[in-house]
């Protein structure tokens, strides 16, 4: 029956010759480690809320009036309905800390160095809009915790003169966070950013795709590496291939992220949930000690340190367009990150601030 | 040739970049209620009273031998909404930790500016703000 079904489609679509030729010919690189699996994660995160997501729209209602209520019969009442939304909760949290680990990683082993520096910017693309979907998805709930997050983000742009008080107004559809910002975020959460992330997300496994996975900076192979003066396709004499090997590493890593999924939301259920994120949104009372989600700490606490509101914005911006153009920037052609002493020290202090300020945001 | 084409790609760019930036533009908002009147003796010496003028939040606070004021609860700094502190007699955004003192003006903390102030005026017993 199955060798028949296999036949079949192999008579159509030539399936044996996909295989051999796109999965088990595609090589990767003998110094690759667990870590180059985490892209694949990161987009299997997203398939999990997008499913998740399309599960939570059969009951959700983009109403002030109904948004609170419907997202709590979720919870309460849909049977099972607390589950699609703790995971598509968790996962988003977890999505964050993989795409985070990915971008960290790719930094320390210099793989964001030419030809790969389009990668990295796209790459970097998708951090962001990632965070734009938990940033718009948190208002949908219609809590005092997503009522006065929308609040403070949407008036960042305030900090800028002539403009800044109109791109608000855009921003918000109105003077204030209203209905009408609700149904604009959720139209960016559902209709507008899903499309624009899975075309970047073609566009950065194209890259991958046609210029190969490179080795850590520090591996014995990268001490080899030619020059880049014209595209070829990087071969390894020492590889293995893509099927099934290096998909091993990636169902593993996708089973580890699903145990840390499952494993928060049956004993720390709470752990993404403050008690803010379970109270219906208040326009005229901003809660007592009010945070953002974890990934917004580190900005928040920088925002409070800074006495000058258009400097405090300024820089996080500039840190994000360096972040972004960091390849293009660093033209250095050492790729590995023991071998430049500066740019180790810089990467660590860097990643302790942020480390520092989110803590310390936490508990301020 | 090319001079054609890029005239018309600009015209089209250009007709539909306009309405589409019309289109997410907010409408104008309707002025709303322009004045709030409360009853003067609902605020005792040096308490406040909350109250909504148009869509802005606003508080009234009698301040001990200064008399009344109008602020706008908005934080000039990124839009929170202030509380008024009763014991240190001062008014604390939750969000960024900015604090203002009873005329509005920031004594610490990432406000801009002081908060915005409204008219307000005492006839008999009403206190009308607007």
């Amino acid at each position: 029956m199955w060798k028949t079904l296999r036949d079949g489609i192999d008579l159509r679509i030539g399936l044996k010759d996909l295989i051999e030729t796109k999965l088990k010919g595609y090589r990767i690189p003998k110094d690759t480690n667990i870590f180059y699996t985490l892209g694949i994660v990161a987009l299997f995160a997203y398939m999990i809320m997008a499913v998740t997501g399309y599960f939570l729209l059969i009951y959700y209602i983009p109403h002030t009036e109904q948004a609170f209520k419907s997202v709590q019969l979720i919870m309460t009442k849909v049977p099972y309905g607390w589950l699609v939304r703790m995971i598509h909760i968790v996962a988003s949290s977890l999505m964050l800390i993989v795409v985070s680990l990915h971008m960290i990683s790719i930094f320390i082993m210099g793989s964001y160095k030419r030809p790969r520096e389009v990668t990295w910017f796209l790459g970097g693309l998708l951090m962001l809009i990632t965070l734009t979907f938990c940033l718009s998805g948190y208002l949908l709930p219609w809590s005092q915790r997503s009522y006065w997050a929308t609040t403070v983000t949407t008036s960042i742009p305030t900090a800028f003169p002539v403009i800044g008080d109109y791109i608000t107004r855009l921003l918000r559809g109105g003077e204030h966070v209203t209905g009408v910002t609700l149904s604009r975020f959720f139209a960016l959460h559902v209709a507008f950013l899903p499309p624009i992330f899975l075309g970047i997300v073609g566009l950065h496994i194209f890259f991958i795709w046609r210029i190969g996975l490179s080795t850590p900076g520090f591996s014995k192979s990268a001490q080899h590496e030619q020059p880049w003066t014209g595209y070829r396709r990087t071969t390894y004499p020492e590889s293995y291939p893509f099927y099934p090997n290096f998909v091993l590493k990636e169902a593993l890593m996708i089973t580890i992220f699903f145990a840390l999924t499952f494993f928060i939301i049956s004993f720390m259920p709470n752990f993404f949930m403050p008690e803010a994120a379970n109270t219906p949104a208040n326009p005229f009372k901003t809660p007592v000690h009010v945070k953002p989600e974890w990934y917004f700490l580190a900005p928040y606490q920088l925002l409070r340190l800074i006495p000058n509101k258009l400097f405090g914005i300024t820089i996080q911006i500039l840190l994000i367009i360096l972040f972004l153009l960091w390849p293009f920037i660093d033209r250095s052609e050492e790729r590995n990150i023991l071998k430049r002493p500066l740019l180790l020290v810089l990467f660590l202090v860097l990643l302790g601030l942020w480390v520092v300020l989110t803590i310390w945001g936490r508990y301020s | 040739m090319s001079l054609l084409f890029g005239v018309f790609s600009a015209t089209a760019v250009g007709s539909l970049a306009y309405p589409l930036i019309r289109y997410l533009a907010p409408p104008e908002e309707e002025a709303g209620i322009k004045t709030v009147t409360i009853d003067k003796r609902s605020i005792l010496t040096g308490k406040a009273k909350e109250v909504v003028l148009g869509t802005t939040p606003v508080i009234i606070i009698d301040r001990p031998g200064k008399g009344y004021i109008a602020l706008s609860r908005v934080c000039t700094h990124l839009g929170c909404l202030v509380n008024y502190d009763e014991e240190e007699k001062r008014l604390v955004c939750p969000c960024h930790a900015g604090i203002y003192d009873l005329e509005g003006r920031v004594l610490s903390g990432p406000p801009p500016r002081p908060l915005q102030q409204f008219p307000l005026r005492v006839e008999g017993n009403k206190i009308i703000v607007g």
